[in-house]
């Protein structure tokens, strides 16, 4: 693995329904520290399965994973792996309801040995980058689409990780909306050095990324 | 997360209000039972007879219907140290204070005594002066009277239509004697119109003797007509009679936590199917499947404690209310132990983890992105 690598994928393969569904068909892919990249395909390529094989919410059944230095097929918990370098923010439903803005951000920080004013102080200040200092302690119901998707980004960076994974992160939003989470999303992204890797149906906002990633029948379309 | 339980409140309530029975009926019967036991471990006292001697027939020993030469008699039958003869009436005595809260209803147990035999029914010390006896009216009253009607040394009772002078306040450590009142035999003998008569007679065996041996010999000589306990038998049966009580309570802790559980699994298990998405997230901000396990499992006993606050609420008011309206002699106190509340909510905390633990374990082995899946 080299050094600045910090996605290495070869051949890899998962399927679903006992084999049927082919999600997965050998996926060979490196993603530099550091690096936005864009993944773009119709839909049922395999986009969102690879995402969560990479954020290490699923197995595959074939070929190797490395993320962060971490081989996913032979590490038997991943929970800390996923605590530590990876923050999700996915389409919708990314937050708990009966749980303050200020708490859903605080949640990744269970897992790990930070004090409670510590994670109250940099869940705050992590609201704060994403302007919503202010409605920390709302409940997220009360909040519109576009703010519930800054909490999220919030909460997704909260533990320092090493990737931000999002998955159609405005698929829900309006088309200005979108762009204030985008804008926001790339800015923390050279702000914080993470590593950004999104799905996306929009050609205009996949060009954001430094690279564009072609997904089809689960396999990454190096043609275009 | 201690709201989670509480989100659906029509479900989390029923589940409470079942557990909460269950919890409530243990909670009664460990009163009365804590209540019988209390009253009986302090039967047993210092310097009281070991023996009641009762007529066959009489069951609540009231009344004159044993003649008084008998106490004399008994006294010279091997072994018998002293005797002394009482005179109880039930007396439905009308108090311009009245009196509220537990044993106040009805009346009080009027006992009649020579007032140098108040040992042998366990009074020992009293907070005043014992009466003289006579014909003076003076009377000395349990502790539990003095508190319900609001009695103190010099207030008058009146009793028959005569006015009686508190003199001292007892406690003799036994709740049958601790509602009642005690004057001079032969004033009450002649109140109530029984002359030369007593309702029973307690007996005091020799140091050396054995009290089952003279209660035996008592019973023998005067056979179909006199019957001798001593104080260990009945406290043998009265303990027997609870150890059924305490048989059933356990028996219905046992139904409870069989019917709460199925409730809290139920409740628990829906819970965590409408919140399949957000275990996913959870998931996947990096909770281990313990911290699942523990969060479910937490609200489950969250869910059985409120519960177990709620029968134990429950409970006391029910026997409050028994004891009020249902119960009018003034037999006994219920008694809440510690035992009975420890009780309490262990059998909760035990339906909250029984209950918990399926629903939790199923949230925990949760695949993520199934949950994450799931709408
Ligand atoms: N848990 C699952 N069980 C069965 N089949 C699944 C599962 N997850 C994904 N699939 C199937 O795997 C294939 C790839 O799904 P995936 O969600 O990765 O597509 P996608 O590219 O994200 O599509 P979209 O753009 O619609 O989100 C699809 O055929 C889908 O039906
Ligand atoms: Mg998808």
């Amino acid at each position: 693995m080299t050094e600045e690598n910090v996605i290495e994928i070869h051949n890899l393969q998962k399927t679903y329904d006992k084999g049927k569904i082919k999600a997965l068909n050998g996926i060979d892919l490196e993603i530099k520290k550091g690096e936005f990249i864009s993944i773009m395909g119709p839909s049922g390529s395999g986009k969102s399965t690879l995402l969560n094989m990479i954020g290490a919410l699923d197995r595959a059944e074939e070929g190797t994973i490395k993320v962060a230095g971490i081989d996913l097929m032979k590490t038997r918990d991943l929970s800390e792996f996923r605590s530590q370098e990876i923050g999700f923010v996915f389409q919708m439903h990314n937050l708990i309801p009966n749980l303050s803005v200020l708490e859903n951000v605080e949640i990744p920080m269970y897992e790990t040995r930070v004090k409670s004013e510590e994670m109250r102080r940099r869940a705050l200040e992590l609201l704060e980058a994403v302007g919503l200092k202010d409605k920390a302690d709302k409940n997220p119901t009360k909040l519109s689409g576009g703010e519930r998707q800054r909490v999220a980004i919030a909460r997704a960076l909260v533990n320092h990780p090493s990737i931000i994974l999002a998955d159609e992160p405005t698929g829900a939003l309006d088309s200005k909306t979108g762009d204030v989470i985008l804008n926001l999303l790339k800015s923390l992204h050279s702000k914080k050095q993470v590593t950004l890797v999104m799905v996306t149906h929009e050609p205009y906002v996949a060009e954001m990324a430094d690279r564009i990633l072609h997904v089809l029948d689960g396999k990454i379309n190096n043609s275009s | 997360m201690i709201k989670n339980p509480f989100r659906n409140r029509t479900r989390a309530t029923l589940a409470i209000i079942g557990i909460a029975i269950g919890i409530a009926t243990i909670v009664a019967l460990g009163m009365v039972t804590g209540g019988l036991q209390s009253s009986t471990q302090s039967t047993l006292k210092a310097g009281s007879a070991e023996i009641t001697v009762t007529k066959i027939g009489n069951f609540g020993s009231s009344g004159g219907v044993m003649d008084e030469s008998m106490v004399t008699d008994l006294k010279n039958t091997n072994g018998v140290k002293d005797t002394a003869g009482i005179l109880r009436i039930n007396s439905n005595v009308s108090t311009s204070s009245g009196g509220s809260g537990f044993g106040s209803m009805g009346g009080f147990l009027v006992n009649g005594i020579d007032s140098s035999k108040l040992a042998l029914v366990g009074i020992n010390s009293v907070n005043g002066t014992i009466f003289t006896n006579g014909s003076s009216n003076e009377i000395i009253i349990g502790k539990t009277v003095a508190q319900n009607l609001n009695k103190t040394v010099g207030s008058k009772i009146d009793i028959y239509g005569t006015e009686f002078e508190v003199t001292g306040i007892f406690e003799s450590g036994n709740f049958i004697y601790d509602i009642g009142v005690f004057t001079s035999l032969s004033t009450l003998q002649n109140l109530t119109n029984n002359t030369g008569k007593v309702s029973y007679i307690q007996v005091k065996v020799n140091d050396n003797a054995n009290a089952s041996q003279v209660s035996k010999t008592i019973q023998d000589e005067r056979p179909n007509d006199l019957s001798a306990t001593t104080a260990v038998d009945q406290a043998n049966r009265i303990n027997q009679s609870l150890g059924m009580i305490d048989t059933a309570s356990w028996a219905i802790s046992l139904l409870a936590i069989v019917i709460g559980g199925v409730g809290v699994i139920n409740t628990m298990i829906m819970s965590v199917f409408e919140r399949t998405r957000e275990i996913g997230v959870l998931k996947a901000v990096g909770w281990k499947d313990r911290r699942i396990l523990g969060m479910i499992l937490g609200e489950s006993i969250v869910l059985t404690l409120v519960a177990a606050v709620v029968g134990i609420i429950l409970g006391i008011v029910a026997v409050e209310i028994i004891f009020k309206f249902f119960i009018t002699s003034q037999s006994f106190e219920a008694v809440l132990t510690m035992d009975t509340l420890l009780k309490a909510f262990g059998v909760a905390l035990l339906v909250g983890i029984v209950g918990g633990l399926y629903p939790a374990y199923r949230a925990s082995r949760l695949a993520p992105t199934e949950a994450l899946r799931y709408e």
